[in-house]
């Protein structure tokens, strides 16, 4: 088994309690650090997460997920020793193994950011009308052409510590991985796509961003590239 | 008239409220200007109400009371962005704030070293009020950057 001392695995979490324990510990037998952020949850999550060999941050209020997210990195990047970061999703849609391939490449191609993407294997594991959603996300975004990309919207992503110190998140709601994506193509880092499996559970579906969220995404970023 | 006596005590009791909250910016001069010149033309609107029909027919529309209208549309959307632009610049802080104090209690799982607080890079998404000038004006400053910078597509970092 690889040494994964120097890898940090960020959590954030709101409303996860049913299933964040698990996640948390399926995810340590293979990553010992693993910060989880709890974004102001009002039911027992901070609680089930302490119960676990996980760090905790707790947001006073609840911020967003791109809010969590940011705090999770200025949390590691605070760490002795990290020198790469994993962003995870609480509900357990992605896979401990995915996690290591891309490690993996990024160590081994020396790529600053490795993204997952749901669509490079074509397959039937996106339920269509999501895909459909997805792609049409993706086709809309610039940025996400520019770097070629196929997915710009999966939780799971490794950044070495560069680009974890220079990525700031500012948009506290959904639409921070279209920010990350347009952070990627300014700043010149290598970036590769690895193809993951999403597991598309009951929970995960019902959790998952709704499309129409998708509306809202679109807005925060057209209003943010004029105004910021 | 009694509409006009309303109206125009509204204007300066606006005007007043103006400039008692007072600071020396430049812009702030400029803006004290232009709102003078506003009130002026108010006034003038509430006295001679044909002003503004000679005004609406000078840029081509019927009425002088539409002319209004169409001006208040452009203020209220002005208004509008301005007020977006302050509340977004306030949730930028607020997310600052929550962040330092999550960051500060957070809790390491038992037996784990304690974080060093001292290392806790600081975050510089919230733009900076100089010390120096952070008494008395440093609000005023920084919520009359927001809009002007951004709405001339100057980054507030």
């Amino acid at each position: 088994m690889a040494d994964y001392d120097d890898v940090w695995i960020v959590i954030p979490v709101y409303n996860e309690g049913a299933v964040i324990g698990d996640v948390v510990e399926r995810t340590r037998e293979t990553f010992p650090n693993i910060v989880c952020v709890d974004d102001g949850s009002r039911d027992d999550s901070a609680e089930r997460i302490a119960h676990t060999g996980a760090h905790l941050v707790r947001h006073p209020v609840n911020l967003g997920q791109g809010a969590a997210l940011q705090t999770g990195i200025s949390y590691a990047l605070a760490q002795p020793g990290m020198r790469y970061l994993v962003t995870f999703d609480a509900d357990g849609q992605h896979r401990v193994e995915d996690a290591e391939a891309m490690l993996a490449v990024a160590r081994s191609e020396g790529a600053d950011v490795v993204l997952g993407s749901r669509f490079l294997t074509e397959n039937e594991q996106v339920p269509l009308l999501k895909r459909i959603v997805l792609r049409t996300v993706v086709a809309l975004s610039p940025t996400a052409r520019k770097l070629k990309l196929s997915d710009a919207h999966n939780g799971l992503r490794v950044l070495n510590r560069e680009a974890a110190s220079r990525l700031r998140i500012t948009m506290n709601g959904m639409a921070h991985a279209s920010e990350i994506v347009g952070f990627l193509a300014r700043s010149g880092l290598k970036v590769r796509e690895v193809p993951v499996t999403i597991l598309y559970t009951d929970y995960s579906r019902s959790k998952g961003q709704s499309l129409i969220n998708g509306v809202n995404i679109l807005f925060d970023l057209s209003v943010r590239q004029r105004g910021a | 008239m009694l509409i006009q006596i309303i109206l125009i005590a509204t204007a300066f009791v606006l005007f007043v409220f103006f400039i008692r909250s007072s600071h020396s910016v430049r812009t702030q001069a400029v803006k004290r200007i232009g709102f003078v010149l506003f009130l002026v033309l108010n006034l003038d609107a509430v006295l001679r109400p044909d002003d503004t029909t000679w005004l609406a027919n000078k840029v081509g529309v019927g009425r002088g009371a539409d002319l209004v209208l169409y001006l208040l549309v452009v203020a209220f959307a002005f208004y509008s962005v301005n007020t977006f632009l302050r509340f977004r610049n306030l949730e930028r802080r607020f997310t600052d704030l929550a962040r330092s104090i999550a960051l500060r209690d957070a809790q390491p799982p038992a037996g784990a070293d304690r974080l060093d607080l001292a290392e806790l890079p600081v975050d510089a998404s919230a733009p900076r009020v100089p010390v120096q000038t952070a008494r008395e004006d440093a609000p005023e400053h920084a919520r009359d950057e927001t809009p002007e910078s951004s709405l001339t597509g100057g980054s507030p970092r």
